[in-house]
This record gives C-alpha cells, sequence and structure tokens, in this order.
C-alpha cells in the first residue's frame, strides 16, 4: 500500500505537492520550536538549551516508530523505502564540515529556510551561503570525487549493519532517547540559563 | 498508595518506553512468502503492460537511460558470445538469490520467450513490481533491431519506419535486409560485441548510476 509513490497513487506532479506542503509543513514546527532564531539553535552547542537534541531526538524516535508499526500491520513496503546510500568515511567529514558552519552560522540548512521565511536577515545571509556553497561544491567536484564515493556500504541499516533483529534496535533507540532526554534535562538545570 | 503526580515529559517517555518494548517483537518486513492478486496479474498479462518491445528497448539503450536494468536469463556462454549491450548476466537458477531491489525496473530477456516469461512470474512472486520481459526476446531483438526486414511492397508508411529501424540496426552493429529481393538473406552471424557498443566495453555488472532520490 505504502509508499504511496512507489505504488503509482500518484505521479512526479502530485509528488512536488506534497512535498510543498510536507515542507511547510516542516518548517512551521521548526519555527514553533523556535528553531527559527540562531540563539536558540547555538545554544545546543554551548549546552545551556538542549532543545534541538530533543526535537530531533524525538522526531527519530517518532519516525522509527511509526515505520515499525506500519511495516509490521503490512502497511509499508520497508524494502521500497529510499535510503541514502552510507559512504561512512565521507559523510563523518560532511558531518563535522556542517557541524562547523551549524556552530558559525548558526543554522542548519533546514532552519535557515525557516528563518529566511520569518524574515531575519541571518537566515538570508546564511541562505545565499548555502547556494554559494553548493556552486562552490559543484566545481571543486571533479577533483573529490573520489573520496566522496569511497566507503560505498550500499543502502543499510542499523540492523543489516550490526545484524541484530530490527526490533530490538528500535528497542534500543527509544532507551538511548529517553536516557538522552533525562541527561539533557539535567544538564540544562546545571548549566541553563539562571534568570 | 497514591501514585507520584507525573509530569507531561515523563508520561511522555512512558509510552515511548511501552511502544519502544512492544516494538521488541515487532517484523516489519516481509517474509519470503508473499501474496499475489492473481486477478491483478492476468490483467497484466492481459494489457500487455508486463513487456518492452525490442524497438523500444534498443531506443533507451541508444539514449542511454539508467532507470532499469536489463537481465540475461542465459547461460553464461551465451552471455559471452552475444547479449543486448548493457546487459547482466543473471541465470534464471541465480535469479532469486540475485540482490535487486525492490523497487528497480527490471528488463529480462531469454532466447524466446518463454524462460523470461517463467522468470518474470518468479519475480513477481518475490513482490518485485517493475518486472518486464522484452517481447520475443533475444529472437524477436534479432528481427526487430539487428536485422529488420523490409517488406516486398511496402508502403510510404512501412518504408519510414524501416528507415528508422535501419539507423537503429547500424547502431548495433546488425544488417537491415529486404524482403523478396534478388539477394539472398544473409546468413544471420550475429555481431561482434564490441563493435555495437558506444560506451567502452560491456562489464557483467553495469555501473550503477546514482537514482535521482532523497536529498
Amino acid at each position: 500500500m505504502a509508499p504511496f509513490y512507489k505504488y503509482g497513487f500518484f505521479g512526479d506532479e502530485m509528488s512536488l505537492v506534497l512535498a510543498f506542503v510536507l515542507g511547510t509543513g516542516f518548517g512551521f514546527f521548526l519555527e514553533r520550536a523556535g528553531f527559527g532564531s540562531a540563539r536558540k539553535l547555538a545554544a545546543q552547542f554551548y549546552l545551556y538549551d538542549m532543545s534541538v537534541f530533543k526535537v530531533m531526538f524525538t522526531a527519530i524516535v517518532t519516525a522509527m516508530l511509526g515505520v515499525t508499526y506500519l511495516g509490521w500491520l503490512g502497511w509499508l513496503d520497508l524494502s521500497l523505502v529510499y535510503l541514502v546510500p552510507t559512504h561512512l568515511v565521507p559523510q563523518i567529514v560532511g558531518g563535522l564540515v556542517l557541524g562547523v558552519g551549524f556552530v558559525i552560522g548558526g543554522y542548519c540548512p533546514g532552519t535557515s529556510v525557516a528563518a529566511l521565511a520569518t524574515g531575519r536577515i541571518d537566515g538570508f545571509v546564511y541562505a545565499f551561503g548555502i547556494a554559494a556553497g553548493t556552486l562552490v561544491y559543484a566545481e571543486v567536484f571533479p577533483w573529490i570525487k573520489g573520496f566522496v564515493n569511497s566507503n560505498e556500504m550500499g543502502q543499510v541499516t542499523l540492523p543489516e549493519v550490526f545484524d541484530l533483529p530490527w526490533g530490538l534496535v528500535a528497542f534500543a533507540v527509544v532507551m538511548i532517547a529517553v536516557a538522552g532526554f533525562s541527561a539533557a534535562t539535567f544538564i540544562e538545570r546545571r548549566i541553563g540559563y539562571r534568570s | 498508595m497514591k501514585l507520584p503526580a507525573l509530569t507531561l515529559n515523563q508520561k511522555l517517555a512512558i509510552v515511548a518506553v511501552a511502544l519502544g518494548t512492544l516494538a521488541l517483537f515487532s517484523v516489519p518486513h516481509r517474509g519470503p512468502v508473499v501474496t499475489l492478486d492473481t486477478r491483478e496479474l492476468a490483467q497484466i498479462v492481459e494489457k500487455e503492460v508486463d513487456h518492452v518491445t525490442p524497438s523500444e528497448l534498443a531506443a533507451w539503450i541508444v539514449q542511454g537511460r539508467s532507470d532499469y536494468r536489463l537481465i540475461d536469463l542465459r547461460a553464461e556462454s551465451d552471455y559471452a558470445t552475444y547479449h543486448i549491450p548493457t546487459a547482466e548476466n543473471v541465470t534464471v537458477a541465480a535469479l532469486p538469490e540475485f540482490p535487486f531491489l525492490r523497487n528497480e525496473k527490471i528488463v529480462l530477456y531469454s532466447d524466446g520467450g518463454i524462460h523470461a516469461a517463467q522468470a518474470w512470474m518468479l519475480m513477481q512472486a518475490q513482490g518485485y513490481r517493475a518486472v518486464y520481459t522484452v517481447l520475443g526476446g533475444l529472437e524477436g531483438w534479432k528481427d526487430d533491431v539487428l536485422y529488420p526486414v523490409l517488406p516486398a511492397q511496402a508502403s510510404s508508411a512501412e518504408r519510414a519506419r524501416f528507415e528508422r529501424a535501419v539507423a537503429l540496426s547500424r547502431f548495433f552493429g546488425g544488417e537491415p535486409r529486404a524482403e523478396g529481393g534478388a539477394v539472398a538473406p544473409a546468413p544471420m552471424e550475429l555481431p561482434k560485441l564490441a563493435a555495437p557498443v558506444s560506451s567502452g566495453a560491456v562489464s557483467p555488472v553495469a555501473p550503477r548510476k546514482k537514482k535521482k532520490e532523497g536529498c
């Protein structure tokens, strides 16, 4: 039954319309979570506001449990869900580069668009930086192509890599999340704002 | 005994732990057993949407399309002698174990149509939906693409179609024929493998192009 696109319930045009609706909803909730502000986002890295950690981990757990149960009920064919192929080392390096940009600019790509939509000038500058960075990346790509494509692991999931049952990994991620939320709350109380 | 009042966060944490614990027993991936909708399959066959014609396939190859995988189901030795350019060799016996992605468009061919049709059924039974066969198999490929025939009393429309077929035939190293002419049809030797392939040697496993998906 699902994924709807793969089963041909709608075509390319409709998928773009739905992407717009979903993207708008995503941006709305980013803004509602306070992520349209660079102060809130940068606070994550100074550990006095763990909202980013909590919101993102909540999203991961919610989506993971949703996918697990939908697959279990037979409503979602997990083998048809597209996964970004894993290239371990290049993606770790890429993640670090993105993290550095996150601290410097105060946004990640998604939240910068949310900030831009609410008229923040720093959001606009950041979005411009994304465009410029994309252009530079495209130009230097021929030189770093070998590295970018190295460490090919294909479309893999944690249960496959660790050879563990799906349910056990799902359970472990939930436990890590709950423990993480407790720890985050504890850290906030220790070094959070004292206002 | 009175239960201590819980904060919203604590309640949510309990819900998450409960759902996570239940997820321990989940089996979200379907096993090897699938239910086949026989009526749906029959309709696919009836409407003839389960195959591509050799000419269509030839056009795809010329265009360099990479949104499908062409699979040669014949024995390795036959594959080594000749195969349709860009084809990968997977015998019928090896098919159930071959790591296709379930959403890949897979085009199967064998010598005639029978093996490919049987393999098509096998793939359907494994839950692969986007599987097609080449109409007429390799024989159809020879007749329609490599050695197209101009009918003796051809209409202008037939002639126009033949002209296009000639271009395709030459591209793949074949030889067009005219029916009823004085010249007897040349012996149908299959073209040398290397000749028709424009983009270097054909490796058994074609390089996988990145899909335009994800972010």
